[in-house]
């Protein structure tokens, strides 16, 4: 039965650090991740400046040998551990057989696979390491988080820049059929030097412009392309009778979601259509019209093209809404995450939900290109979050979330 | 070759592996007892010391090797100019 | 009510045969697709041999896609037509695809990396970027197949095909679709024979199943594609029915990357899972397309793990393994042995696990040596097991009419 879903923990590693109400805190402050970038391959590219997580990950993993782990898995490993103990979830010492897990990644991690290649062209194929092998499959950072903290339930992983809003929906559909208890659904993504040297040769990264470091603007009027960063953020969903009868506290219900492609092998369109599409179906799934939506998270990350496609999707599919919602956009300070976005948008949606803030987009001023929306706001805002939007788009595929706050009808 | 050398080879490895500081690896920690390691951490290190060592351990006979001692003499022995 | 969901319509992409047709005669057939490694120099690995379809010629309009997405869109394309559906009775808006894959596009990083340690180093671009990641893969199945509106990549390794499958029959169970392709594509790659070729686990000559003997898997490359519709929809068009996919069920053995659970409960659970899903009992499974990979342990647990669910009554249940001939195709390999199943329930006959000599006191079920078995298939069961302990097991079931 649809809309019995409920979120009942998160947890999140990011540029911003790892508890979600001071990531909430930073984005209300203005505060962006980015830094500048050491890797020497990706200066060479032209890749100045990422918003990458920078603080250490081993308190996360206690005393336990993080070795055969790698920086996904890492960081996919601490985002869920700080998930689950959020929930409460009762995790014995034994493994449980109905909690699962839902990850979306975009890369899996490039620089584990392209240096277990790279070993085995320079060194030879039988100085390769084992250990590096296993984590070359894109369902290792899954695979990793499962053996970690024992969980044995249903265990999937989906690729794509969505993949992360992605998991966190279809983990709704699997605790409504009764697959698991409970699923650690969200995503991770490292920052891997080649990829970004790879985003920055197409030109669609923002460069500084003579500052230290660069500032994306979503949706802003000079806006002129996004700056990468990594992260991972997972929420734990679970049926609302499971939880109730756990007694966890409810974060928020999720209502209702869509998945639309364009259908052009990963291109966008111009006019967001897939986007549009998304959003009206999630919201008919969710029983909510567009007048009922309280506030926006869009995908926005201060592409030109992407984030005009994305206004066009919101009017597209709000009609007469678009223009008074209040609409949020994070990447312009947490980085394109690519999978890992769609988790943090979510659980940053938590945040407005339960202290009824949502963030501004630091720098915005409104472009003149027919696609503006009204509810942008440099500042952050008060605003009353019973429901939420989340709008997760990459590559011309686009997941619509509908959340309720808890205790709200 | 110096069997002094090998060990203090393999426990550098296996402190990669492990996370384990070298300074808490016994001389003759038994691989799985004591250290922990499963057998993709034990053909991590089989392939580590192959690289280091500049020999060819057979598969066959990892599972022979269940402590350090076992793995410095495969090493002597595999290293040892007379060997054909 | 569940909407029932059948297959309508294969396209394999296989060393044995491209398309149903010759696919399914070379499986029947013993026929082995496997030999010594043609794509790059084996000399170092420890290890030679390989599944690749040598003679693959994609065709001239996919020439600018990586291996991996040529098979996945030939495949498409192949069970679209095997489905004599009409293309333009298909609404975009509600059609499907979902695609599994191990190593999506690897040639990208081999040629980045080839680029890089070159002397000097060769450009690159965006390729990383903007064509490597396997997402796109199932972007450009669903572009070719007529601008479909939802596609989808699982990237499960090994069981990817599974979960392609599971997670279609979801969507048109709970009326997200009305049609969808699901299936898997891998090609060969020197990043993953490297991989298996360091863990010691490549046969030395050939893939032998259950075979006291046998040494290894052969790494392989190929591809299918099922077709899926609800029951209602095929029979009101009057479609070719092969069998109904009745359920499927996942698990995680959360114990060891590249080695299962030593008891086989993961795959254990999986299988229980599935004839839950599908409201089937253990006694009601007439033949199992085993994972059956060649290696030691993977046959010897699996074997365990059928014995867990089926009691003594898997003494009963054919069991045959693919991989014996085309090799372990990765992500494909569980959408192929789909395939397998589908056909086996339509055609009453199943293929063989070939090259099954030296029986092993450990392995001790029906293997279907060497031959082709003809047998009413009521029920087919396709069990696959990956990397990071990723198990899925699907049923397929005749429809009778």
């Amino acid at each position: 039965m649809a809309g019995k879903a409920v979120i009942t923990g998160a947890g999140i590693v990011s540029s911003l650090g790892d508890a979600p109400a001071a990531v909430h805190r930073a984005l209300c402050e203005g505060r962006r991740g980015i830094r500048a970038f050491a890797d020497g391959a990706a200066l060479a590219a032209g890749v100045g400046a990422a918003a990458d997580v920078a603080y250490d990950l081993q308190p996360h993993f206690a005393a336990r040998n993080v070795r055969p782990l790698d920086r996904t898995a890492r960081l996919a490993t601490a985002a869920a551990g700080l998930a689950l103990s959020d929930s409460g979830l009762p995790m014995p010492s034994f493994p449980r057989d109905d909690v699962g897990l839902v990850l979306g990644t975009m890369f899996g991690s490039v620089r584990t696979i392209a240096d277990f290649d790279r070993r085995a062209i320079t060194a030879g194929p039988q100085y390769v390491s084992p250990l590096d092998f296993a984590n070359t499959v894109i369902n290792a950072a899954a695979g990793q988080v499962a053996i970690w903290y024992g969980l044995r339930g249903v265990n999937s992983t989906i690729a794509g820049g969505h993949a992360g809003a992605y998991a966190i929906a279809h983990a709704a559909d699997l605790v409504e059929l009764g697959a698991a208890s409970a699923l650690l659904a969200g995503g991770a993504e490292e920052l891997c030097a080649a990829a970004a040297a790879a985003f920055s040769r197409a030109g669609v990264l923002c460069d500084g412009n003579g500052d230290a470091t660069p500032r994306p603007v979503p949706f802003g009027s000079q806006r002129h392309g996004f700056v990468l960063g990594e992260g991972a953020g997972f929420v734990v969903v679970e049926h609302a009778d499971s939880a109730a009868q756990r007694r966890a506290q409810v974060r928020a219900h999720i209502l209702g979601h869509a998945t639309v492609c364009s259908g052009r092998a990963g291109r966008a369109t111009a006019d967001g259509e897939e986007i549009a599409r998304a959003i009206s179906l999630a919201l008919d799934a969710a029983g909510v019209t567009p007048e009922e939506v309280d506030c926006i998270s869009a995908s926005a990350n201060g592409s030109v093209d992407g984030d005009t496609a994305e206004a066009r999707g919101l009017l597209g599919a709000l009609g007469a809404r678009a223009s008074t919602v209040p609409v949020t956009a994070i990447k312009g300070m947490l980085g394109e995450c690519l999978a890992a976005s769609g988790s943090l948008q979510v659980i940053c949606m938590l945040e407005s939900m339960r202290d009824g803030v949502l963030p501004g987009v630091p720098d915005f001023q409104p472009a003149d290109d027919g696609a503006t929306l009204a509810g942008l706001s440099a500042r952050p805002r008060q605003v009353d979050p019973r429901r939420g939007l989340v709008v997760a788009a990459w590559n011309g595929t686009c997941t619509a979330v509908v959340l309720r706050a808890a205790d709200r009808s | 070759m110096d069997a002094t050398a090998i060990r203090d080879q393999i426990k550098t490895h296996i402190s990669t592996i492990t996370g384990i500081p070298v300074g808490q690896i016994a001389d003759s920690a038994s691989y799985v007892e004591d250290l922990g390691l499963d057998s993709l951490s034990m053909l991590e290190l089989s392939v580590n010391l192959e690289y280091s060592f500049k020999i060819k351990l057979p598969l066959e006979r990892l599972p022979e090797l269940r402590t350090i001692d076992d793995s410095v003499r495969i090493v002597q022995d595999y290293t040892d100019p007379a060997r054909v | 009510m569940r909407r029932r969901i059948v297959v309508t319509g294969v396209g394999p992409i296989t060393s044995v045969g491209i398309g149903r047709e010759a696919c399914w005669a070379g499986l029947l057939a013993g026929r082995c697709g496997t030999g010594p490694v043609q794509s790059f120099d084996t000399g170092r690995h420890g290890a030679n041999r390989g599944g690749e379809i040598s003679d693959f010629a994609p065709p001239a309009d996919l020439a600018g896609f990586g291996r991996a997405s040529q098979f996945a869109v030939l495949a498409s394309r192949l069970a679209l037509e095997d489905a004599r559906l009409d293309r333009d009775a298909i609404d975009p808006q509600r059609a499907a695809v979902v695609l599994g894959t191990t190593s999506g596009e690897p040639q990208f990083i081999e040629q980045f990396n080839d680029a890089e340690v070159a002397s000097p180093p060769g450009n690159t671009g965006s390729e990383l970027a903007f064509s490597y990641p396997c997402h796109l893969m199932a972007t450009r199945v669903a572009a070719d197949a007529g601008g479909w509106a939802f596609s989808l990549t699982i990237p499960t390794a090994c069981a990817a095909g599974n979960y392609a499958i599971g997670h279609a029959l979801d969507l048109l169970r709970s009326n997200r679709a009305d049609i969808a392709l699901a299936g898997g594509a891998d090609a060969f790659s020197r990043i993953t024979y490297t991989g298996f070729a360091r863990l010691g686990a490549i046969a030395p000559e050939r893939c032998q199943p259950f075979d006291r003997e046998r040494k290894g898997m052969v790494p392989g490359e190929g591809a299918n594609m099922i077709v899926l519709e609800p029951l209602d929809a095929a029979l009101a068009r009057g479609a070719r029915i092969y069998a109904e996919v009745a359920g499927y069920g996942l698990s995680c053995d959360a114990y060891h990357m590249t080695g299962g659970h030593p008891e086989g409960l993961g795959a254990a659970r999986a299988m229980e899972a599935a004839l839950r899903d599908s409201r089937m009992t253990p006694g009601d499974i007439s033949y199992i397309s085993a994972h059956g990979t060649g290696t030691p342990t993977n046959d010897r647990v699996e074997t365990a793990a059928v014995k867990r669910v089926f009691a003594d009554r898997a003494y009963a249940i054919p069991v045959s393994s693919v991989k014996s001939m085309i090799g372990h195709t990765m992500g494909a390999a569980s959408a192929i042995e789909a395939a397998v199943c589908a056909l086996a329930v339509a055609d009453d006959r199943i293929p063989p696990t070939c090259h099954l000599e030296n029986p092993d006191p450990e392995c001790d079920l029906d293997y279907v040596p060497n031959h082709a078995r003809e047998l009413r298939v009521t029920t087919a069961m396709n069990n696959a097991y990956a990397f990071g302990g990723n198990n899925a097991s699907v049923i397929f079931r005749k429809v009778e009419p």
